[in-house]
């Protein structure tokens, strides 16, 4: 016993005055860590610099740069079209938003309720399997389902009776379609985080709840509710980003219309960008959007310090 | 803890910072910017860029390979295809490859990017090498009618030689025509027999008697300039005498012509502007016409060739398109568009300009006179997938396997009515197409034309100014 004993002291000496070992764990340590941050730093925080800079130049993509202040960004504030893109945004942003955590956690109750381990597996995987399709190309065949003459959706609605519906042909009905095929395709994401939230819930709690006499309402929004509120206010922040920056959706099934129904900031910077060749004015939407994110989600962590209960 | 534990802010912060990767591709180009002055292939190489797939693209570079070995046998040429729902998704594409330091030295550029492309300096004026090889090119112009040249030059100067148009022609299925008893229409036929075919037509379930797509060419435009208006006023450049007098001499078609299209002031809520665009509505209130796509038009051509559409807009470029998606020879036809105000028709050409930034533009040049040769078409555009420039091209022989039996109208078009012009696309022609397409949606939802053009005119009024 007293040799292991020295065994290990002396180990634990070596591994103080640095060990070769320890070393090379380190470096490759730091190796992994510098691989992230060169991968961040070349994809995410070089472009917004860049972005940022290139905002304030009039540029289009031929010529050389011409530097124009804040030009861009009095531009942008004084541009119709543009800030009802935001307008747009925000609205669809929310209404995805909302849809999609109350059908997530109405789902993962639901679930959660199923005492099947297969049954759980078998929804989890069917709700989950929509956000692994490419967003192109469920657009493209989105666009044929709720096609307005031709759509598969509007045939069988026909079949009962009901006139065609202006799916994507209405300003209305196109921000609305695109908002549920959005929910559509992102609730696997919410569904799966609220699956696995509300299978931690401690079963002593929720046994002391049902002693109590609480019921199956009751004790979902008085006690699971409140234990997984970290995970919603995740998921909020995470769903809202994405539905910020929604693009694919209306550019291929609506092309940002009827007019500019569906017409999101990240559209109008596309537009404005790679369209009419203004890069410096598509730089300044590409920041504003930023900053509004920063902004919104700043909000809900404020929100959530009220709202969220940490255990 | 319970549930899920994400690390709340950490996560959500770098999630947040993708927000900004909207912003990567502009900053991208940015970075790479420096790089675009210098231009051009590597000396050993000639590029071009190719609106298509790059299977096609990689075939029709090994069919011209032999031909380019003739002229340098050192230079290997290399086609890049550049896919894009229509012209102005494809000259985007091209922008950005510029952006990225990697300009070709030829480029197919049809008509919506000639003058942006010129305005630019992107291409040169190819005045001096047309000049220097004219004897050589007379057969060429003689084959080629005037419109399409003039098409092609821009401030007096010629920037490309065309070798492809498409003029906006009404397509009509022969079967649906046939089942709804209606007499295949004349080339002289007017808007109310075109009403009057369309509303027998539509008694067909499930069959709409015309349909379109929002675009520039061959949109609802069609039915403007048939109804003598335009989006911008229509002018023209001085200059380009020194072609005219010289290729053209003696020749009926090329009195007048000049030196370019000059597009002007926006005309967009003019009277009849707004007339064409409320007959398009008023055929989607008769139910004559579905509320139409936005884009390049495949899904038209789709329902077309599977009956389930009357009649469309469509050029030399549908006898291929039709075919390829399964029409059987005479189950379509073409004709004139029909006659309202006049017969005006509009067409977009196509062809090959040069780089200013190319380092080999003697070969260049040698090469685009290979692309317009009548031996080249087909190597190019195989099976009917544009209208030849080349009147010499368009022949019983060309059209005998796909049809339509009324092929001639796509060059009739040019020679019966001389008032047939291109459709207006002047330097700011992205932002006029990202408006029209907007604007015309808008009408159709709204119902409203006149509000839509309104909306249109500041539109374009806006993008004059900032171009």
């Amino acid at each position: 016993m007293s040799a292991v004993t020295a065994e290990v002291r002396e180990a634990v000496v070596k591994k103080r005055r640095g060990h070769p070992s320890s070393h090379g764990e380190a470096r490759f340590g730091f190796a992994m860590i510098g691989l992230s941050v060169l991968f961040v730093a070349v994809f995410t925080a070089i472009p917004i610099v860049a972005s940022l800079g290139l905002s304030f130049f009039s540029w289009d993509v031929i010529s050389t740069p011409e530097y124009v202040g804040l030009e861009n960004y009095r531009r942008l504030f004084t541009d119709g079209p543009v800030l009802k893109s935001f307008g747009v945004t925000l609205g669809m942003a929310l209404a995805i938003v909302v849809l999609q955590l109350t059908i997530g956690l109405g789902l993962a109750v639901l679930v959660n309720q199923r005492k099947l381990v297969w049954v759980r597996t078998l929804f989890r995987t069917a709700f989950y399997l929509p956000l692994l399709a490419s967003t192109a190309a469920v657009s493209i065949f989105m666009g044929y389902l709720f096609d307005y003459k031709f759509g598969v959706v509007n045939y069988y609605l026909g079949l009962l009776g009901i006139p065609n519906v202006p799916w994507l042909t209405s300003g209305f009905g196109a921000a609305a379609t695109i908002v549920l095929i959005a929910v559509w395709q992102q609730i696997g994401f919410t569904f799966v985080l609220f699956v696995a939230s509300l299978m931690s819930v401690p079963t002593d709690v929720l046994e002391a709840a049902q002693i109590d006499g609480a019921g199956g309402l009751r004790t979902l929004f008085r006690i699971k509710i409140p234990l997984i509120s970290p995970t919603i206010l995740f998921a909020a922040v995470v769903a809202l980003i994405n539905a910020m920056q929604l693009f694919d959706q209306p550019y291929i099934m609506t092309k940002g219309g009827p007019g500019s129904a569906t017409t999101t900031v990240t559209i109008s910077m596309y537009q404005k960008g790679f369209q009419n060749l203004q890069f410096g004015y598509g730089s300044a939407i590409a920041i504003v959007l930023l900053a509004a994110i920063l902004v919104i989600t700043g909000l809900q962590f404020l929100a959530a310090r009220k709202l969220v209960f940490y255990q | 803890m319970t549930g899920i534990h994400p690390p709340g802010g950490s996560l959500a912060r770098r999630t947040l910072l993708k927000a900004g990767a909207g912003g990567l591709g502009l900053a991208a180009l940015a970075d790479l910017a420096a790089c675009s002055k210098d231009g051009g292939g590597s000396s050993k190489s000639l590029k071009m860029l190719y609106f298509g797939e790059q299977a096609q693209a990689t075939q029709l570079q090994n069919r011209l390979q032999p031909q380019i070995a003739k002229l340098d046998a050192t230079i290997k040429f290399e086609i890049s295809a550049i896919n894009g729902t229509d012209w102005n998704d494809f000259l985007a594409k091209v922008l950005t490859q510029i952006a990225a330091g990697t300009p070709p030295d030829i480029i197919s550029v049809a008509t919506e990017g000639l003058q942006l492309m010129a305005s630019k300096e992107l291409a040169i004026p190819l005045d001096d090498y047309v000049t220097k090889d004219l004897d050589a090119l007379k057969e060429y112009f003689a084959d080629i009618h005037p419109a399409l040249v003039e098409s092609m030059m821009y401030q007096g100067h010629l920037w490309e030689l065309p070798d492809s148009f498409n003029a906006g022609n009404m397509f009509y299925s022969t079967e649906l025509f046939q089942r709804a008893g209606v007499v295949p229409p004349s080339e002289s036929w007017t808007l109310d027999d075109f009403e009057t075919a369309a509303t027998k037509i539509a008694k067909f379930k499930g069959i709409n008697a015309f349909g379109w797509v929002v675009r520039l060419w061959g949109s609802w435009t069609s039915f403007m300039y048939a109804n003598n208006a335009n989006l911008l006023e229509e002018g023209k450049y001085d200059g380009g005498d020194w072609l005219w007098n010289k290729a053209y001499a003696g020749d009926a078609a090329a009195a007048g012509r000049k030196g370019g299209w000059k597009w002007g002031a926006p005309t967009a809520n003019s009277d009849a502007t707004v007339e064409a665009l409320n007959y398009m509505i008023e055929l989607t209130k008769k139910g004559l016409s579905p509320s139409p796509d936005v884009g390049g038009g495949g899904t038209l051509q789709g329902l077309f060739a599977s009956n389930r559409i009357g009649m469309s807009i469509g050029g030399g470029f549908w006898a291929g398109g039709l075919t390829n998606a399964g029409m059987k020879n005479g189950s379509f036809d073409v004709t004139m568009f029909p006659k309202w105000k006049s017969q005006r028709h509009l067409f977009g050409a196509g062809g090959y300009a040069i780089f200013k930034s190319s380092k080999k533009k003697d070969l260049a040049w040698e090469v685009l006179k290979l692309l317009v040769k009548p031996e080249t078409f087909d190597l190019v555009f195989p099976g009917n997938v544009t209208t030849p420039g080349r009147k010499s091209l368009v022949t019983a022989a060309r059209y005998a396997k796909t049809g339509p039996k009324h092929w001639s109208v796509f060059y009739d078009t040019l020679t019966k009515h001389p008032d047939t012009a291109p459709i207006p696309a002047p330097p700011y022609y992205n932002a006029l197409a990202t408006a029209l397409n907007q604007r015309t949606t808008q009408a159709i939802s709204s119902g409203n034309a006149k509000a839509a053009l309104d909306g249109l005119q500041s539109d374009l009024e806006k993008a004059a100014g900032a171009s």
